[in-house]
């Protein structure tokens, strides 16, 4: 009964000052309003982060895909040789794989170095040799994100141009296009080391230039077909396999049943099956800097919704000396009387959370409609269109952060109304 | 009247301010109050009587001296700790009538009720009673903004006689009032007090007040002289 009485109070004493209880509100909203968006920004920026990692990779490596199956030693010992402990990829392992469930496609991959000429200049590479229809797909996966409304769309094109220069086809990175000065169809030289620790050489042709994601790739950028890969090798082995799935969500819940599926129960397991997230250091390095940076924008939003609440809540307390001292004279403890301010700062949060809700939705679609171009990111070379995504999954957190702030601004006045002597306030103007 | 005592105070001092500009406000106070004692304390501006008046009402204390209410000895005990001691001993009635403008009427009266815990329907009951006793049964949900000040005074009195307390204070309640209304509080006051047997300490410039209350403790100084012929109860 008491404290409905004291939430009755603390509702119409909000509608004494509306201005005021307003321009509070509206700070409050703004506040709310302002983390979810940081929070949908965030979202969008770690959702195409983490699907770019998948599809295109931010290492000479590519795409991680979503799950990189590799023989256990491979990740363990340091190999003699090239590809001592790669994949012999058949059909059998394939279908193993594929049984697993919710796994779209595979992709093989062998990974090597060596060096590039065109006769008269040499530069080191790193290169991978892949299957360019698979690689094809994977560009695919990335395009038929349904989320991603406003992403960049991939091409495939330079994997098109590999298969139609196959086998000996290469493509390579802008910067080392420049330094052999090479241009599509211009004749160069693999060499490499094979399987048997001899030196072998390749004769190839630039099937196209490709702009990496990252510019620091582009020197050493080097792609090929598997099979010019492997007869430069010497060997019919992949480095890996990489396996993509119907969605990222399942990375997790397939890993442990693949697993089980290629290692069965054997104590000495042959395969390891490593996740998208273990793969990329980039992913998760920037996700760090970017936690930090929205962190520090989140304490300084609710700093400013929890002084502007106290400044309101101080104020409404020198303004009601009076009737604090006369709720006391009548004997309605501190206590009490705190609680009825609390309840004014919970009220506040709350309107501040449906009307920042609102305010939410409006400034997503106002900047989801701009088409406002984003910088590239450091270290990157496209820009991207902003997008800002719903982050419903962060509302209730920031609801109650808001809500936590403008009720815990009312303790401040703790002090105040302690301090506030009966008799002075019995006569206070 | 009966010489239960309510309200005791031994050799009670107040001082204000520090040093070179101490002021004595009460001056070694000795003063007894009986149940359904009506006194008015009477005195020039700055005598002191509204000092006494907070001290009988713990809502300031004493330098010196024992403050005793209804058989509690409040010296020792913090304002805070003397909290519900005015919720449930204590009624007051302010000058400017002190309503809590957010609460109609009803609301007002129902505040410290609340806080007691008395059941609703008790408390409804109670509220219709002095409502009706105070005449404003009518204005019942009424904000204190859309009454007069007599009405407003009315409902102070309903608030501070609601729940039941041993001792009713009364400062200057007829002061914002013209003398009409005034007179009609006072009738209020009176007539309550001989209904509900409550001890009523009244602080007044008013000779309406004067004239109708025999029980006067004047006041100059700080010091307090009392004329006894109406209550054996009220000096030591």
């Amino acid at each position: 009964m008491t404290i409905i009485k004291l939430i009755n109070i603390a509702l119409r004493n909000l509608f004494r000052n509306s201005r005021r209880t307003l321009i509070t509100v509206l700070v409050s909203a703004s506040g709310f309003a302002a983390l979810a968006i940081i929070a949908g920004y965030m979202d969008f920026t770690f959702f195409g982060l983490r699907e770019m990692t998948i599809c295109e990779g931010f290492t000479a490596s590519g795409g991680t895909g979503h799950l990189q199956i590799f023989k256990q030693d491979a990740l363990q010992k340091e190999e003699r040789y090239p590809l001592e402990y790669g994949i012999e990829a058949n059909d059998k392992l394939q279908s193993t794989i594929e049984s697993a469930g919710n796994i779209s496609f595979t992709i093989p991959r062998v990974e090597f170095n060596g060096l590039i000429s065109n006769g008269e200049k040499s530069i080191s590479f790193l290169g991978m040799g892949v299957d360019p229809v698979k690689e094809s797909k994977l560009i695919q996966y990335w395009n038929s994100l349904d989320n991603m409304s406003v992403k960049v769309i991939l091409s495939d094109s330079s994997y098109v141009q590999l298969k139609k220069t196959a086998p000996n086809g290469v493509l390579l990175g802008e910067e080392m296009a420049k330094a052999l000065n090479v241009k599509s169809g211009s004749g160069l030289m693999l060499m490499s080391t094979t399987v048997d620790g001899a030196v072998n050489v390749v004769d190839v042709t630039v099937a196209g230039i490709v702009r990496n994601t990252i510019k620091s790739i582009s020197r050493y950028y080097l792609l090929t077909t598997i099979k010019t890969a492997q007869n430069l090798m010497q060997t019919d082995k992949v480095s890996k396999i990489v396996v993509v799935l119907n969605k990222t969500e399942n990375t997790d819940p397939v890993r442990p049943l693949l697993s089980k599926r290629l290692n069965g129960s054997s104590a000495k397991p042959l395969f390891s099956v490593i996740p998208w997230h273990d793969l990329a250091e980039y992913y998760n390095s920037v996700m760090d800097a970017y936690r930090i940076i929205f962190s520090f924008s989140g304490i300084i939003i609710v700093v400013i919704v929890f002084l502007s609440c106290t400044n309101t809540m101080l104020m409404a307390t020198m303004e009601r000396v009076k009737e604090i001292g006369t709720l006391k004279a009548i004997g309605i403890s501190n206590i009490w009387i705190i609680l009825m301010f609390l309840f004014e700062g919970f009220f506040i949060g709350l309107i501040s959370v449906v009307v920042g809700i609102a305010l939410k939705y409006i400034f997503s679609w106002i900047i989801n409609n701009s088409g406002f171009m984003m910088p590239p990111p450091p270290g990157m070379s496209f820009p991207y269109r902003l997008n800002i995504f719903s982050a419903v999954e962060f509302l209730p957190w920031i609801s109650l952060l808001v809500i936590v702030s403008t009720t815990f601004s009312g303790l401040l006045t703790f002090v105040k109304i302690r301090k506030i002597s009966i008799v002075n306030s019995l006569t206070h103007v | 009247m009966n010489n239960t005592v309510i309200a005791r105070l031994v050799d009670v001092s107040k001082y204000y301010g520090n040093g070179a500009a101490r002021v004595k406000a009460l001056d070694r106070v000795n003063l007894s109050l009986c149940r359904g004692d009506i006194v008015v304390l009477v005195g020039l501006s700055g005598s002191g009587k509204s000092t006494l008046l907070h001290l009988l009402g713990c809502i300031d204390k004493q330098d010196e001296g024992n403050i005793i209410i209804d058989g509690i000895d409040t010296s020792s005990m913090s304002l805070e700790k003397l909290t519900p001691l005015r919720l449930h001993k204590i009624g007051f009635v302010f000058q400017s009538f002190n309503l809590i403008p957010v609460l109609t009427a009803y609301e007002n009266i129902e505040l410290p009720l609340l806080f007691k815990g008395l059941e609703k329907k008790a408390i409804s009951e109670r509220i219709d009673e002095v409502l009706e006793e105070v005449g404003l049964q009518d204005r019942k949900n009424h904000y204190p903004r859309e009454m007069s000040g007599g009405q407003q005074q009315r409902v102070a009195i309903a608030r501070a006689l609601a729940g039941k307390p041993s001792i009713v204070l009364a400062d200057e309640p007829t002061a914002n009032l013209d003398s009409k209304t005034g007179d009609g509080i006072l009738d209020i006051l009176l007539n309550l007090n001989q209904q509900k047997k409550s001890t009523l300490v009244i602080s007044s410039h008013d000779s309406v007040v004067l004239d109708r209350i025999k029980n006067v403790v004047h006041i100059h100084d700080g010091k307090v002289s009392v004329d006894t012929e109406h209550s054996p109860c009220q000096t030591l």
